[in-house]
């Protein structure tokens, strides 16, 4: 019993690690940018929520859209001012501008929120459902389902819309999406603020569970990385794969080694994962 | 000098010299002269960011409000009443920057005296720039290390981590025991850095001693961002209390897993989390009654805490109320001295007793140093939160209130 709890705790959890990390993926499917300030958006997105909830008293899942609308504006803004100017750039210069985008985010958020731990009260916080002898915590299941539409909202997007075709034919060949008429720049702020849009939007259906401060993206950071390498970095559908794999190992190692060996186990199946099949679990799609 | 102005255009290269000299040696031959007169130098390193910010600005406004007041009432007056010139530097949340910090503000400001850094982690990487520069360190950290190394000027003025998790425990026992409840399973769980471990450590000797079954014994790595496994463990060994030791994040996530697997045992908190308004703000009605340890508390005399409360708006979390307690005894240890410098301060602090004053609010209502620089005089206390307050409630002599047992 506790085996299959695990496996449930496990994809419940996963979902919402696939959704944080599909923008992480999908910036660098279209544009091949690594963007190590990712996690920082998502913790843009909880602040975001947080004061929709404190100031608005709207649900801090309620509030989910208004944080993906901050983030994609700010991402909107951060590619057509400081990535773009980095496209051609090597790739150093890209983990430069990056890696400084995250500083900068963070000791932002210092500057103008102040360092505390700040998190929501909501009434089905401490809820959960009961199948049998299994639980369901609410928060999980509300944080994976809101992820898994918006996932799902994505995957029809681009299947769908103009928008989506005109990106992954810019992700494709830019050179001959321009020739086609496309705007590839207009495409790269749409990938990059969509990206970073989504992460924000993870941000805020996890924050009835996860408290909120301006470090908060370090917890988060290295699992991004991971989803997205064991996926296949640049597959959204990897990425999915991938979130859902990390969040089922890290339940399942906890179930026969000490908790604290957690994301040991962890990386010991991403190693082995890489040795084996070096474009991740769903090869990249790019 | 005097000859420059006099005499236009003949300003030789003696005068240039001479007066260049003179400015190269001015800041030495005012400064000192300055300190002497007006102001101690004492030293703050706490972390205001990263993971521990939050408990390094509590830290920081408890020792501002006692040198505010101490400078407001005169100063210090063996020294013509000196002002106290608090240096604030940051440490960051990591070690080595602590220790970089601590360097520095010793070779430049002159400090007398340092007091830090919260984390235990952060406070042992300054320790050991303080021991080789013979300078005096006042912490609130818990780590049994800190006081454990034979270093002569280290000053804990709390209880060890170790006796924290003895207490955390025995006090739990006493107070289920009152309640007509026999503890004989329990739960540990805490988190893997200097603080949880040692404090882990004094809660099973204390279970081993008191002939209660550990049925969990789990370390998790600080910054969990998913505590379910644990919780599910919990549900399945039986006991019949958990002892959790963790900071804010890790404590939230653990209670309100907890509700959801509708698991009602009792949690005894570690401190940390458990014992700042924060965790109140997050958990709001599943906070009501949940006890934790901790090492002093803000209602054993509120005379003093109000103070606190009234200038920062929320009530003297404790490890404000701890390093307010610290600055207020080094001020004393300076008086007693004479002296601002830093090896007289060393040795008044080492031999006395203090009382009076902030040491009020301590338990044993005075702080004295043992050789290896820990107060003997404190002895940690159980505190329950009732209605956004924490109470204290064990041991019976300092109590508030009654503990409330709900098993």
């Amino acid at each position: 019993m506790s085996f299959i709890q695990a496996i449930l705790d496990g994809l419940l959890v996963g979902g919402v690690y696939a959704v944080i990390s599909i923008g992480l993926t999908l910036v660098y499917g279209v544009m091949g940018i690594v963007n190590f300030a990712q996690a920082e958006f998502l913790m843009i997105g909880m602040f975001v929520s947080w004061f929709a909830w404190a100031y608005l008293g709207l649900d801090p899942v309620l509030a989910a859209p208004l944080s993906f609308a901050v983030a994609f504006a700010l991402g909107w803004l951060v590619q057509g001012q400081l990535i773009s100017r980095v496209l051609k750039a090597p790739s150093v210069a890209q983990i430069f501008l990056t890696v400084g985008l995250l500083i900068v985010l963070e000791n932002g958020a210092l500057l103008s929120f102040g360092s505390q731990f700040r998190s929501v009260t909501t009434s089905y916080q401490t809820m959960s459902l009961s199948l049998g002898s299994l639980f369901i915590s609410v928060p999980y299941l509300i944080a994976f389902s809101m992820s898994l539409a918006c996932g799902v909202a994505l995957w029809w997007f681009m299947r769908t819309s103009w928008f989506g075709r005109a990106m992954r034919a810019t992700a494709q060949n830019p050179m001959a999406a321009q020739l086609m008429g496309i705007d590839t720049a207009l495409m790269y702020k749409m990938a990059f603020a969509l990206g970073v849009g989504l992460t924000a939007f993870g941000g805020a259906v996890i924050l009835p569970y996860v408290t909120v401060f301006p470090q908060v993206g370090g917890q988060f950071v290295v699992l991004m990385f991971t989803v997205v390498v064991l996926g296949g970095l640049g597959s959204v559908a990897g990425a999915v794969v991938g979130g859902l794999a990390v969040g089922v190992i890290q339940a399942l190692s906890a179930l026969f080694f000490p908790i604290q060996l957690q994301n040991l186990v962890l990386f010991l199946v991403f190693i082995l994962v890489l040795a084996v099949r070096p474009q991740g679990l769903v090869g990249a799609s790019r | 000098m005097s000859k420059t102005s006099s005499t236009r255009g003949g300003i030789d290269r003696r005068t240039v010299l001479a007066g260049s000299a003179a400015l190269i040696a001015a800041p030495w031959v005012v400064s000192p002269a300055r300190a002497q007169a007006k102001q101690v130098n004492i030293g703050v390193i706490m972390p205001l960011s990263g993971a521990n910010a939050q408990f390094g600005i509590n830290s920081r406004n408890g020792i501002e409000l006692v040198a505010d007041e101490i400078n407001a009432a005169g100063g210090i007056k063996a020294l013509g009443g000196a002002k106290i010139n608090l240096i604030v530097a940051d440490a960051t949340s990591t070690p080595t920057t602590a220790g970089t910090v601590a360097q520095r503000m010793i070779s430049q400001n002159e400090v007398t005296a340092i007091l830090g850094a919260f984390a235990s982690s952060l406070t042992i990487a300054i320790s050991e720039v303080t021991e080789r520069r013979d300078i005096p360190l006042l912490t609130m950290s818990f780590a049994d290390q800190i006081t454990g190394r034979g270093f002569k000027n280290i000053f804990q003025v709390v209880a060890k981590a170790s006796a924290l998790g003895k207490a955390q425990l025995d006090y739990t026992v006493a107070i289920a025991q009152a309640a007509g409840t026999k503890i004989d399973k329990i739960a540990i769980m805490y988190e893997d850095t200097a603080y949880g471990t040692a404090q882990a450590g004094g809660l099973r000797a204390a279970a081993k001693a008191a002939n209660i079954e550990l049925v969990m014994d789990d370390a998790y790595p600080l910054g969990i961002t998913d505590t379910t496994p644990l919780i599910n463990k919990l549900r399945a060994s039986g006991a019949q209390a958990v002892f959790p030791v963790s900071y804010l994040n890790d404590s939230l996530l653990l209670i309100r897993t907890m509700r959801q697997q509708r698991i009602t045992i009792p949690a005894i908190g570690g401190a940390a989390g458990y014992v700042i308004p924060d965790f109140e703000k997050g958990l709001g009605e599943f906070a009501e009654g949940v006890l934790s340890i901790a090492p002093a508390n803000y209602d054993l005399d509120t005379s003093l805490t109000d103070r606190f409360r009234k200038r920062f708006g929320y009530f003297m979390v404790h490890e404000a109320l701890e390093h307010a307690v610290a600055l207020d005894v080094l001020v004393q240890a300076i008086e007693k001295a004479k002296s601002a410098k830093a090896e007289d301060v060393t040795m008044a602090l080492r031999g006395g007793k203090f009382t009076g004053g902030w040491t009020n609010a301590m338990t044993g209502g005075a702080v004295q140093f043992d050789s290896t620089g820990l107060n003997t005089a404190s002895i940690p206390v159980m505190v329950q939160w009732r209605k956004k307050e924490l109470v204290t409630v064990w041991p019976k002599e300092v109590a508030k209130g009654t503990a409330e047992w709900n098993s």
